[in-house]
């Protein structure tokens, strides 16, 4: 601050300075200087936009496209237009963009795919699966051949593979229609296939390249029973045979072998009862997640567990560091104490460090053989191995890093409280215990009340507390993910990734839609009831 | 005031243009395929030098991205098809997730080429319900051993012996371990394994037709059970521990508190330049061998090659290029592991990989269905809740409710 002021503060009082700033950046900016720094702002804006929409077009996202296209128009003119039609929008446009970025889409994403089955193995559309199932229902037939092979074009002109049996070593040409010996003599090969075959020119390069598709689908047939020689690589054939086949027309898998038929059963998979082919494919469910996590013991009984404890871990963090942090404050309050500064600092601390170190010490100093904590005290307590006692280090942990936070808002709150009140209530003869809990505690409550619903909210989802310090364990021995100390959100995360079948992203999400609601009712029940605090004033 | 802002409308529009035109000059490409690779930071330079090689002699270009090793998995599942890879490195052990998904591409060897490979590492690297397919071409094997630090301790041809060196040397000073084997209270399946093979432990049996049956789980099997009241009594001697994590086990085992690690070849250049004196081995036999799990890693094809019309040129890289014994070596050792392919194994001059190798003979290969992913944590919970010290659950009873939780999540 001073150095941006001392041009300033040479020639004028030393007053003076500090309140003009803002209106000096102001007028500084609204000249050409502020046009100039608007125009290179909307340039990049709009080049950024314009790099965007053109990755979007490649991708025939046009919905996208068009959205993007008038945001950015909209964006422009509000800043380009005359000042008094779009002042407030000006303002507005900033923050509506992040809160749609950070807030919208995301809460949007999570809701829709709650409503599907993305799991493992419903991650890709239908028409990929079914290539990929009949891409996997491919087996080399008994004694089935391998090949070296090379793409050539004929006499006419016509695409043909030039093969070697990898085994016996006699050379084919083959085309759709079949495969026809031909002298070995003519066919040489080198370190990467074959090099040359008299009477035919090989494609290679570019030409080779743009035929990977065609090469795809062309399959050489041999014998009888559908099985063919395909391509693998650029320079490799195989003999494969279809295990499934696909009939369009009826939308189903038949096995080839017994006739089988596998439907598409509703669930995003082609089954014949609980037989179902690898992949599925993503698709709408419907409520069934949901119904899920209210009815699906395995779900559902952990749920309510794992609820009942996130409350009460929510709620101890936030009232213990609450009451520490407000004890130390008042402890601190006094006037002309000695070294009150670095108290003050060293309360700071704990804030100072980033929470996913302390998280990790404090993970090393709870160890219950090698920890510092037992090894110092003489105890030997089970910090993170047993079930309640590592609830207690969850608790105590957060409250720890939770502390310095409230320190500093109660003392702020504390010295925003006019002294005549207290004041006054000291020449009525009051003990420092009533004032305290008749004056100061009251007034103080409605500065800090909605930061304890804040902080119970941030806790309630204190991912990184839980998941850094216990991972959730000790783990509990009946048939859940859920550790005797994940909280909800650590609770689907484990949903999402270590499922019984791999992952369960649909159910993660239901679970999250269930949170946010507990959340958001909790929240809005608990300021409601701060609003009475406010009719004290 | 006027002219101003047309003026400003003009710079403004101007720029939009010459930012839409450097778009298009950068995505105007050349006529040659690109080959996009995934993979880890410490494979970038081996990969770029053998696929540039591979791409030279073929006439295309290939372009590396470095991405997270495990985040590689997970990505492969979201990642737009613009930007999707033709060719990842990956772990065995994601082969049945990945083809569950319908993310990676069948791959067929030649036969020669099979031949230079051992059984186990095709094996795990193929997963299909009724077809069992190949899925990738391993390039690199690890798994874990037993580190002998031979100043403190001789060199354990049985278990017994193992143990009662091992408890000598923890009886020795206070602090000292026993075992230095790390679980930590998620617990870790992973590093327990040559334990719970001794015992006759497994994971999954296989069916008739030769693929891993999730419904058939080895955690709480009879024989395994007839020898588990041995954990409880390693318990109680302070053989092994639950509060040992990876950091406590490495820490131990430097400072000389602990005369037997239990670790893997991701170690080795840190024990390399500890100067402690040390021999890998396999854990001396329980009842059973105590063989370790063998982690395989390799290059997949994935099914965006075909989206981008580069299938048979990935497929060729993949399946005739990193197969070959040049390659694998420069793969493996850029990585430090030993090599898939048996030529290039014999290749290999540093002992301490050498011996990892050896002490890996007889493993099994981590499972590669998806219902592995429910297995971690509920056996690594039945090793904490067996061997956290006082307290601890009767290892029968904490592996049967393990097993019992194992197949009820799989359904």
């Amino acid at each position: 601050m001073s150095a941006t002021t001392a041009g300033t503060a040479a020639a004028a009082p030393v007053k003076l300075p500090r309140p003009a700033i803002l209106p000096r950046a102001i007028s500084a900016f609204s000249g050409t200087t502020g046009l100039m720094v608007k125009i290179v702002l909307l340039a990049l804006l709009n080049a950024f936009a314009f790099w965007a929409m053109y990755v979007l077009v490649t991708r025939s996202h046009w919905v996208a496209v068009v959205v993007l296209l008038l945001a950015t128009i909209g964006i422009d003119l509000v800043y380009l237009m005359p000042r008094q039609k779009t002042l407030p929008l000006k303002f507005l446009i900033p923050g509506t963009v992040f809160l749609l970025a950070f807030q919208v889409i995301p809460i949007f994403y999570t809701i829709d795919v709650a409503f599907t089955n993305y799991s493992t193995g419903h991650v890709i559309t239908k028409s990929d699966a079914i290539a990929q199932i009949k891409l996997t229902s491919l087996q080399p037939p008994a004694n089935g051949r391998s090949y070296t092979m090379a793409a050539a074009k004929d006499a006419s002109g016509n695409l043909v593979l030039i093969l070697k049996d990898d085994t016996s070593g006699k050379t084919y040409v083959g085309t759709q229609k079949g495969l026809t010996p031909i002298p070995e003599s003519g066919v040489k090969t080198g370190a990467l296939g074959i090099t040359s075959a008299a009477g035919y020119t090989l494609l290679t390069g570019p030409a080779l390249f743009a035929l990977d598709k065609t090469l795809q689908n062309y399959i050489v047939p041999v014998g009888t029973g559908g099985a063919g020689i395909r391509p693998q690589t650029i320079s490799t054939a195989v003999e494969l045979e279809p295990t499934l086949r696909y009939d369009a027309k009826r939308d189903v898998f038949i096995r080839i072998s017994d006739g089988t038929v596998f439907r598409d059963n509703g669930r995003g998979e082609y089954a014949h009862g609980a037989d179902a082919l690898e992949p599925g494919w993503k698709t709408g469910v419907g409520f069934k997640n949901f119904h899920r996590v209210v009815s699906d013991p395995l779900v559902q009984q952990p749920f309510v567990r794992v609820l009942i404890w996130t409350i009460v871990f929510a709620t101890s963090t936030v009232l213990i560091s609450f009451f520490v942090g407000l004890f130390l404050a008042i402890a601190l309050d006094k006037r002309g104490m000695r070294g009150q500064r670095i108290y003050r600092s060293l309360i700071v601390i704990p804030w100072a460090i980033p929470g996913f170190i302390a998280l990790l010490v404090w993970q090393g100093l709870l160890n219950d053989q090698f920890g510092v904590v037992n090894r110092l005290l003489h105890i030997n307590i089970p910090w993170l191995f047993d079930a309640n006692w590592a609830k207690v280090s969850c608790i105590l942990v957060s409250a720890w890093l939770t502390v310095p936070y409230f320190f500093l808002v109660s003392m702020g709150a504390l010295q925003s409280i006019p002294e005549e009140l207290t004041e006054a209530g000291r020449v009525d003869g009051g003990s420092p215990w009533a004032l305290f809990r008749r004056v100061t505690f009251p007034l103080l409550l409605i500065a800090v009340a909605p930061l304890l619903i804040a902080s119970f909210a941030f806790n309630f989802n204190n991912f990184n507390n839980i998941y850094l310090l216990t991972g959730g364990g000790p783990p509990q021995s009946n048939s859940s993910v859920a550790g005797s100390t994940d909280i909800l959100i650590s609770y689907t995360y484990k949903i999402a990734l270590a499922s019984g079948k791999g992952n369960d992203y649909g159910l993660a999400c239901a679970v999250s839609i269930f949170i946010f609601i507990i959340v958001a009712v909790i929240s809005t029940i608990a300021f409601s009831r701060t609003r009475v605090l406010e009719d004290i004033s | 005031m006027r002219t101003k802002r047309t003026a400003a409308i003009v710079v403004v529009a101007l720029a939009a243009i010459l930012a839409a035109l450097a778009g298009g000059a950068k995505a105007a490409t050349s006529a040659t395929p690109v080959i996009t690779i995934w993979t880890d930071q410490n494979r970038q330079a081996a990969v770029t030098q053998v696929a540039t090689a591979w791409a030279n002699a073929r006439g295309a270009t290939v372009n590396v991205v470095v991405k997270n090793f495990g985040d590689i998995e997970t990505n492969l599942g979201t990642v737009a098809a613009a930007d999707a890879p033709d060719v990842v490195v990956g772990a065995h052990d994601w082969t049945g997730q990945l083809a569950a998904n319908g993310l990676v591409e069948p791959i067929y060897l030649k036969p020669a080429e099979k031949a230079q490979f051992p059984a186990y590492t095709l094996n795990a690297f193929s997963y299909g319900l009724a077809v069992k397919k190949l899925y990738g071409v391993p390039t690199q094997i690890e798994n874990i051993g037993l580190v002998v630090n031979t100043s403190l301790a001789k060199v354990p041809t049985t278990f017994k012996q193992l143990e009662a060196e091992a408890l000598a040397y923890k009886h020795k000073k206070s602090g000292n371990l026993a075992i230095a084997v790390q679980q930590g209270s998620g617990g870790d399946a992973y590093h327990m394994y040559p334990f719970f093979s001794g015992l006759g432990g497994y994971i999954f049996g296989t069916n008739s037709a030769g693929n891993l049956d999730p419904s058939n789980i080895g955690v709480a099997n009879k024989k395994f059970l007839k020898n588990a009241s041995l954990i409880d009594k390693w318990n109680k001697e302070g053989l092994i521990n639950a509060a040992v994590d990876s950091s406590t086990a490495q820490n131990a085992f430097l400072k000389k508190q602990a005369a037997f690690w239990i670790t893997g070849p991701w170690n080795s250049q840190l024990l390399e330049q500890s100067g402690i004196k040390f021999k890998v081995v396999q854990m001396p036999a329980i009842v059973y061998p105590s063989v370790p799990f063998l982690g395989v890693q390799g290059f997949m094809v994935t099914k965006y090659a075909s989206v981008h019309g580069v299938d048979a040129l990935a497929q060729d890289l993949v399946s005739n290029y990193f197969s070959t014994p040049t390659a694998q070596l420069a793969l493996a050792l850029a990585n430090g592991r030993f090599p898939a392919n048996v030529q290039a194994g014999k290749k290999v001059t540093d002992p301490v990989l050498a011996e990892f190798g050896k002490a890996g003979v007889g493993g099994v290969p981590m499972p590669n269905i998806p219902q592995m992913n429910s297995v971690w944590s509920d056996l690594g919970a039945a090793w904490v809740n067996s061997t956290k010290g006082a307290g601890a659950t009767p290892a029968r009873q904490s592996f049967t409710a393990a097993a019992r939780s194992i197949a009820d999540k799989i359904g």
